[in-house]
C-alpha cells in the first residue's frame, strides 16, 4: 500500500451567452425626486450575485454612490425581458442593457442640469453625485438637486431604458456547421493544475491542490467572481471524483434520492485552491467583462484525472473516478493500449465497435 | 469611489445567512391547498387505464389535473428557435420514464394530496426500455421515442448535428500518430437547496399570479401562457430571487400544473417538491458518451480530429439539441485544429430527461478533449504544457465554424498556471503570445486556415 501524487493540467475556453445568440435582454430605470436610482431589470439571482453587479454597473454609468441604487427583479409587471440566467450571461448580456439603460438615464438628467447650470450638455460629467462642468468643476449642481428640479420645476420624469441583443448567428451549412456571424458575445479563457494524491490500496482519490487562472474580461467585482471561480472548482472536483446520478450507469438501478447516499463535496474536501484573474478586456463587455460563471466547473475533471495518470499511470475515463474504477484500472494496468499501425487506442472495451451492433448507426471505426 | 472592481459585499447577502430572505415555499396566502403528483412508477408503458374519480371524491380533495385539462398538452421549450416539442405536460397515452407526470392532485394538505395520488387508479402495459445510447442505433433497440431513438430535426432535417472543415482524410494520411480514446462524463445531480416549488394564485382580475423560482421570469411565464393559451398580460410572475439554479431551474418544473390546478379548483396551490423528489424526478446533468481520434505529428501538432459524440437526452429532448449544437461548436476547445469530422447525435432513453446544467455542452468537450491532449502529450513524449502552447488558439485562428478568433487568452492563462506551479519552460514556449501565427508556429498544415500573414 501507498500513496501516490501525480499533477495535471487543462486549457479550455467557454462562450459568454446563448450559443448562436439571439437572446435579448432589457432593463429600465427611474429617478426618484431626491435623486435616488431604481433599477428595473428582469434577471433572476440564483447565486451567482447579478444583483450586486447589475447595481455596480448602473452606479458607474450614472456617476452616484452605489448606495443611491435599489435594484428591482423581483416581478414581470414592473421588470422588463430578461432571456434568463443562464448561458454565463447575466453579467454581460443583461449588465450591458443595465449599462445602456443607465446612460439613457444619465443623457436626461444632464439635460435638466444644463438648463440648470446653462451649460450644454455634452460640457458636463457626472462623478460621485454631482454634475460637474468638465474644465469648470466649480460650476457644479448635485444629483438630487438635478431631480428634483426635474420633478418640482419642469414636470418631467427621469427614465432610461436600454436593451442588448446579439443578433443570431444562423446556420448556413448543416452538412459542415458553419455559421453566417460570431455565435457568442464573448469567449473566456481558463488554465488549471491539479496535484492529487491516490491511495493504490483503496483506490480513494484525494484532490490537494488546485491552481486556476480564469481571464474574466474585467473583474466588476473581485469578491464574487472569486466565489464564482472557487465554487465552481468545488462542482469540478465533485463531477471528477465523487458524484453520479446513476452508480451503474447506464442502469437506472440503486438511484439514491436522499444526501446520505449522493456524495457531494463537503468542507472535508476543499483543497487549497490558488486563483489568478487574468483580466483581458472584451471589447463589447459592460466595462469590458465577460462571462465566467459556467466555464468555472469545467478545468478540473481533465486536470484531476491527468494528476491521477501521473500519480499511479492509468488513465480512468468515465466519471466520476472512485476508488472501484481506480482499482479496476491498476488492475489492467499492464494491458495499456492496443497498437495498431501508427495507432494508439485506448479504451476498446467502452467504445462503440465493442458495445454497439455491427449494423449500428454509430460507429467508430479505428486502426489501420 | 467606483463602484466597478470594487470588493462590495452582495447585495442581498446578509438576507441570505441570516434566513431573512423570501423563497417561494416562504409565501403563504389565504386559502391555499397544496399539491402532489402521480409519478409514473415504471420506465417505459403504455397507459392502458386511467380513472381519478375516486380521488377526485375524496374529502379535502379540490382538483385532479390530467392531460385532459391542459389546454395546449405539447409545447417544446426552444420551439422559437426551431426545436419542435415533445413532452407532453402530463402524460397522456403513455410513460417514457420513472417519475414521469400523470396526474396532479390539489387538496387541503399534503397529507391529503397524497392519499388522493395513492387512490388514482391506472393500469399499464410495460414495454422494454433503452437505457444504453450505444446501444440505440442497434437494429434491436427497443423504441423509446416517437421520433426515434436520436433527435431528427437539426436543420434541413438532418439527425445528426455535423461539423466537417478542412480535409480530414489528409490530415489522418499525414500524421505520424493517431490516437484514440473513449470519454465518458457522468450525470450528477442538479441539487439546489431550494426544490422545485411554485404558488399559483388565481387573482379577482382574472390574472394568475405565478410565485416561480426559475432561473428566467419571462421565458418560463412564455411556458406558462403557452399552455394555457394566454397572453402573456394575463400573468404575473413573481421571483427572481432563487435558492440555487444550475440550469435546471430553466426548466418550469412546477409553474404551470400549480397553475392549471388553481384555475381548476380557484384556490391558490402550492406544490413543493420533496428532496426525494428533488433528487428522482427533476432533471439532472446529461451523461455523455464522447469517441475521439485525433492525427498529430511527432512534434506535437494536431493536424486533425474526429469525434463521435452520443449525448443521453433521456426520454425528452428539452434543451438537449441545443446542448449538442454547443457542444459541436466548442470540440476543439482551446486549440486550433485545421481538419474536423465531428458526428453528435442527440439520443433518447428511458430514463429522467436531462437538461442544462452550469457548462451545458461545453463541460463534456472539456473533460474528454483535454484528458485525450493529456494522452497524446504522453504518447509523444512531450511536456503538455508546450503541446498545448503551440496548438492554443490565437489571434485569426478560426473556431470549427470558421469564425476567427480576436481575442484568445489561452497562451497567457497557460503561462500563468505554469508560472505559478514553478513548471519551467524553455524561452520559446515562455516568451509566446496570443498574436497571429507567424514563422515556426505557422506552418503548412495551417498557412490554409489562417491565410496570408506577414511576417
Amino acid at each position: 500500500m501507498a500513496l501516490h501524487t501525480g499533477r495535471g493540467i487543462s486549457a479550455i475556453e467557454y462562450p459568454t451567452g446563448m450559443n448562436q445568440n439571439g437572446d435579448p435582454s432589457q432593463a429600465w430605470i427611474k429617478i426618484k425626486p431626491d435623486g435616488r436610482v431604481d433599477v428595473f431589470s428582469g434577471t433572476s439571482d440564483i447565486g451567482n450575485g447579478s444583483k450586486t453587479i447589475q447595481s455596480q454597473i448602473a452606479a458607474d454609468t450614472l456617476g452616484v454612490p452605489y448606495e443611491w441604487i435599489t435594484y428591482d427583479n423581483s416581478n414581470t409587471d414592473s421588470s422588463p425581458l430578461c432571456t434568463g440566467t443562464f448561458a454565463s450571461r447575466a453579467t454581460f448580456v443583461a449588465g450591458n442593457a443595465v449599462l445602456k439603460a443607465a446612460a439613457n438615464a444619465k443623457q436626461k438628467l444632464l439635460e435638466i442640469a444644463g438648463k440648470e447650470l446653462e451649460i450644454a450638455p455634452e460640457d458636463l460629467e457626472i462623478i460621485d453625485g454631482e454634475v460637474i462642468a468638465k474644465g469648470s468643476p466649480q460650476k457644479k449642481i448635485s444629483v438630487p438637486d438635478v431631480a428634483a428640479a426635474a420633478t418640482w420645476t419642469y414636470g418631467e420624469l427621469i427614465t432610461g431604458t436600454g436593451a442588448q441583443l446579439n443578433p443570431y448567428a444562423a446556420i448556413v451549412d448543416p452538412e459542415t456547421g458553419r455559421v453566417d456571424s460570431p455565435p457568442h458575445a464573448a469567449i473566456s479563457y481558463a488554465a488549471c493544475a491539479a496535484e492529487v494524491e491516490v491511495d493504490d490500496e483503496t483506490g480513494e482519490v484525494r484532490v490537494e491542490h488546485l491552481w486556476q487562472c480564469f481571464d474574466v474580461g474585467r473583474a466588476i467585482n473581485p469578491t464574487l467572481v472569486e466565489g464564482q471561480i472557487q465554487g465552481g472548482a468545488l462542482m469540478g472536483l465533485g463531477l471528477a471524483v465523487l458524484e453520479e446520478c446513476y452508480p451503474y450507469y447506464p442502469s437506472v438501478e440503486h438511484r439514491g434520492g436522499e444526501f446520505g447516499s449522493y456524495f457531494v463535496p463537503g468542507i472535508k474536501d476543499l483543497p487549497k485552491i490558488d486563483t489568478i484573474i487574468l483580466e483581458n478586456p472584451s471589447a463589447d463587455g459592460p466595462y469590458g467583462a465577460k462571462g465566467i460563471s459556467e466555464m468555472a466547473n469545467n478545468p478540473q475533471p481533465p486536470a484531476i484525472a491527468t494528476a491521477v495518470f501521473d500519480a499511479i499511470g492509468v488513465w480512468v475515463t468515465e466519471l466520476p473516478i472512485t476508488p472501484e474504477r481506480v482499482l479496476r484500472a491498476l488492475e489492467r494496468k499492464e494491458q495499456g493500449p492496443r497498437r495498431e499501425g501508427k495507432w494508439t487506442i485506448f479504451d476498446d472495451d467502452l467504445s462503440v465497435r465493442t458495445v454497439a451492433h455491427e449494423k449500428s448507426r454509430f460507429r467508430f471505426p479505428v486502426g489501420a | 469611489m467606483k463602484a466597478v472592481g470594487a470588493r462590495l459585499p452582495r447585495y442581498d447577502g446578509v438576507a441570505h445567512v441570516t434566513g431573512r430572505t423570501q423563497y417561494v415555499d416562504d409565501v403563504r396566502v389565504p386559502n391555499m391547498l397544496w399539491a402532489k403528483a402521480l409519478r409514473s412508477p415504471v420506465d417505459h408503458a403504455a397507459i392502458k387505464k386511467l380513472d381519478v374519480k375516486k380521488a377526485a371524491a375524496m374529502k379535502g380533495v379540490h382538483a385532479v389535473v390530467t392531460w385532459e385539462d391542459v389546454p395546449r398538452l405539447v409545447y417544446g421549450h426552444l420551439e422559437a428557435l426551431g426545436i419542435p416539442g415533445d413532452e407532453p405536460l402530463l402524460a397522456k397515452d403513455e410513460v417514457r420514464y420513472k417519475a414521469q407526470p400523470i396526474a396532479l392532485v390539489a387538496a387541503e394538505d399534503e397529507e391529503t394530496a397524497q392519499l388522493a395520488v395513492e387512490a388514482i387508479q391506472i393500469d399499464f402495459d410495460e414495454r422494454p426500455a433503452l437505457f444504453d445510447v450505444r446501444k440505440a442505433a442497434d437494429p434491436d433497440a427497443p423504441q423509446a421515442h416517437h421520433w426515434g431513438n436520436w433527435y431528427p430535426h437539426f436543420e434541413a432535417e438532418m439527425d445528426v448535428r455535423q461539423i466537417r472543415k478542412g480535409d480530414i482524410d489528409r490530415a489522418f494520411d499525414q500524421a505520424d500518430t493517431i490516437v484514440s480514446g473513449v470519454y465518458r462524463p457522468a450525470a450528477i445531480e442538479q441539487l439546489p437547496l431550494e426544490t422545485q416549488t411554485a404558488l399559483a394564485v388565481p387573482e379577482p382580475s382574472g390574472r394568475m399570479t405565478i410565485y416561480s423560482c426559475t432561473q428566467a421570469l419571462y421565458f418560463s411565464m412564455g411556458v406558462v401562457a403557452a399552455h394555457l393559451e394566454w397572453p402573456l398580460n394575463k400573468l404575473k410572475f413573481v421571483g427572481g430571487t432563487v435558492g440555487g439554479g444550475f440550469g435546471g431551474k430553466v426548466d418550469t418544473a412546477t409553474e404551470t400544473l400549480s397553475a392549471l390546478a388553481a384555475l381548476k379548483s380557484g384556490r391558490p396551490v402550492k406544490w413543493r417538491w420533496t428532496r426525494e423528489e428533488e433528487f428522482l424526478c427533476s432533471s439532472t446533468r446529461a451523461p455523455w458518451h464522447i469517441e475521439i481520434a485525433d492525427a498529430v505529428t511527432k512534434d506535437g501538432w494536431i493536424l486533425g480530429r474526429r469525434m463521435l459524440t452520443l449525448h443521453d437526452s433521456g426520454a425528452y429532448s428539452r434543451f438537449s439539441p441545443y446542448g449538442v449544437t454547443k457542444h459541436s461548436f466548442h470540440h476543439t476547445g482551446a486549440y486550433t485544429i485545421p481538419n474536423l469530422h465531428f458526428d453528435g447525435y442527440c439520443v433518447y432513453t428511458n430514463r429522467v430527461p436531462t437538461t442544462a446544467m452550469r457548462g451545458f455542452g461545453v463541460t463534456s468537450v472539456s473533460f474528454s478533449t483535454e484528458l485525450h491532449v493529456s494522452r497524446i502529450a504522453e504518447v509523444l513524449g512531450i511536456d503538455p504544457f508546450e503541446l498545448r502552447l503551440k496548438n492554443a488558439n490565437r489571434i485569426g485562428d478560426t473556431s470549427p465554424n470558421g469564425i476567427a478568433y480576436s481575442d484568445p487568452s489561452t497562451v497567457s492563462t497557460i503561462l500563468s498556471i505554469a508560472d505559478a506551479i514553478g513548471h519551467e519552460l524553455p524561452a520559446d514556449s515562455r516568451t509566446m503570445t496570443r498574436d497571429p501565427r507567424a514563422g515556426e508556429l505557422l506552418p503548412k498544415h495551417l498557412v490554409e486556415q489562417v491565410g496570408k500573414v506577414d511576417h
